[in-house]
């Protein structure tokens, strides 16, 4: 059984399609990322998975329960950090942690200690006293992620976890979202950020206007562009041009810079094509002085399957 | 059940966290009796026996609306400062979480209409405990009654709130103006009793004065004035559950 299953959803806002008949599954214990840019669906999708939003048509299932059909069963065993945090203006984050605690029958002994160490995890304890509305954009959003650490559900969604969040704060949030999976819970965290997604994703899925473009493994993503890996070696002596052509002959795109002692080579799977080319070096008795290897980013894998590059986006 | 408790009781700390509205609406009432109600007593004593009183127990029915309204308004607040998406991501139902709602306008109308209704009650030297229980239910009755319809009318909220603002503004106008609250039924020209006929607040505040014992000659029948508060407090509770549960969505993101 999936965590997460959706087959045919679709959104429509007006004559706004938000979702066009996407079909996406979460694997039990994993966390998958959701990678996209703003409007893509990201948000239309964790909303309707966490019951607040409907579906037009199509069928969503969280733990194989119906979102529809039975929504309240569904948000019993999900969590979800918004995007946005607002409200609860006049609350201490303290009051509104107790409060998220209360409401999902966290064990009242624990309750408190529980509350304290994640609000010292995340740096919050210091402004447990402060109202909400004089939190900064940042704290409020640790405060949105302390929610669903406290509550460790079965299904946490995180939209969007460190916008507004200092890089010392991103790396926090980021570790104890793992932390959550290692502790059992399946993880969707959507964002448009490459480095996150390449520091949390067991798996990544890019959505694109309302559907679903591709889903995989970052390695396996990247892997997919053909020629995306670049590897770049130096050689002690030029390049002898035999070796050239045999390397072409490799598969991929080998080509000799001008210094002439050195090679580019754009291929598919950099850790099959180097240990061909140093024995190739080897027999042709080319010694290697360095060799550099470039992956492609996610970026590049969004740009290679959409044709758009994420920054572009609206 | 538990669950439904917790989220009232949050929402009513919030309330009692502006206490100052309180004070504040309790000093207005009591300014609003001690000049506009005592003066229109002596104009209209000839007509009206006691007016002081009818028009006290006729303010409290507002307050009763207002607080209803407030209702409504703190739901659509919900929505659109984004406390509505995480209410709405609880482990309640969507009728649970009404319940919530209605909890917590009961708990306003209770906290803004008690007092005035002790004081009004001790002034006319008819303070007793099963007076003040009973106009205490059936304006109870009335509230939930007002709330249903604020719900029902909030989903207008998620498409503008300035159409909600201005829908509100209306129905108060209509629905305060066009019923007993100040002046009784007997009174009216017939082209005006028959629209005040179809505001709850005509039932509400009538049913209040008679279980306090104001001239029924001046009233609705008691019997169909409980039975219209009580039908509507069913109606539109159920119609706003359906509407909770079948088309408000939390918020509209791309």
């Amino acid at each position: 059984m999936f965590a997460v299953e959706t087959l045919n959803l679709a959104k429509r806002y007006g004559k706004t399609d938000a979702l066009r008949g996407l079909n996406f599954t979460v694997n039990e214990g994993e966390i998958m990322v959701i990678l996209g840019p703003n409007g893509s669906g990201k948000t239309t999708l964790l909303m309707i998975l966490c019951t607040i939003l409907k579906p037009t048509s199509g069928t969503a299932k969280v733990v194989g329960i119906d979102v529809v059909e039975e929504g309240t069963k569904v948000r019993e065993v999900m969590g979800i950090a918004f995007q946005e945090a607002r409200g609860f203006w006049r609350h201490k984050p303290s009051s509104i942690l107790r409060f998220h605690a209360s409401m999902f029958d966290i064990d009242p002994a624990k309750r408190q200690d529980l509350i304290e160490r994640t609000m010292k995890d995340l740096e919050l304890w210091e402004s447990r006293d402060k109202m909400f509305m004089h939190l900064s954009g940042g704290q409020a959003k640790r405060l949105e992620t302390a929610k669903v650490l406290i509550q460790q559900p079965k299904l946490a969604i995180f939209d969007e976890p460190t916008s507004q969040v200092d890089l010392r704060g991103k790396r926090k949030i980021w570790d104890k979202i793992r932390e959550l999976r290692d502790q059992g819970s399946t993880i969707i965290v959507a964002t448009n950020e490459v480095r996150e997604a390449e520091y949390l994703a067991d798996r990544v899925t890019i959505l694109h206007e309302g559907n679903r473009v591709v889903c995989d493994t970052i390695p396996k993503l990247k892997d997919a562009i053909a020629g995306g890996d670049i590897v770049e070696v130096d050689f002690e002596d030029p390049v002898p041009e035999k070796l050239v052509q045999d390397l072409n002959g490799l598969g991929g795109e080998v080509s000799l810079l001008p210094e002439s002692n050195q090679l580019r080579a754009k291929v598919s799977k950099a850790e099959d094509w180097v240990p061909r080319m140093t024995s190739a070096s080897y027999v042709a008795g080319a010694k290697i002085a360095s060799i550099r290897i470039t992956e492609p980013s996610l970026d590049d894998v969004f740009l290679h399957f959409t044709g758009k590059a994420l920054a572009d986006q609206p | 059940m538990n669950r439904v408790l917790t989220l009232a009781a949050y929402n009513v700390s919030t309330l009692l966290s502006e206490r100052t509205w309180f004070f504040l609406a309790w000093a207005l009432f009591g300014l609003q009796i001690a000049v506009y109600g005592s003066l229109m007593s002596k104009l209209v004593s000839t007509a009206v026996p006691n007016y002081l009183f009818f028009y006290a127990i006729g303010l409290m029915v507002i307050t009763v609306f207002d607080s209803g309204a407030d209702v409504g308004r703190h739901f659509v607040e919900h929505a659109h400062e984004g406390e509505l998406p995480y209410f709405l991501s609880l482990p309640v139902s969507r009728g649970g979480f009404l319940a919530a709602q209605a909890i917590y306008g009961v708990a306003n109308t209770m906290i803004k209409v008690l007092p005035p209704l002790l004081g009004v009650l001790w002034f006319v030297g008819d303070l007793t405990i099963q007076g003040a229980v009973f106009a205490l239910i059936s304006m109870f009755l009335l509230g939930l009654g007002i709330t249903g319809i604020m719900v029902s009318m909030s989903f207008i909220a998620f498409k503008s709130v300035d159409i909600y603002s201005a829908f509100l503004a209306g129905l108060s106008a209509l629905i305060v103006r066009f019923s007993t609250v100040f002046y009784p039924l007997i009174f009216m020209p017939s082209f005006y009793s028959p629209i005040s006929v179809l505001s709850p607040l005509t039932y509400g505040a009538d049913l209040t004065r008679w279980v306090l014992g104001f001239d029924p000659n001046f009233l609705l029948n008691p019997i169909i004035a409980a039975a219209v508060v009580t039908g509507v407090a069913v109606g539109t509770l159920s119609l706003s559950a359906k509407i909770v549960d079948k088309v408000i969505e939390g918020v509209k993101a791309a």
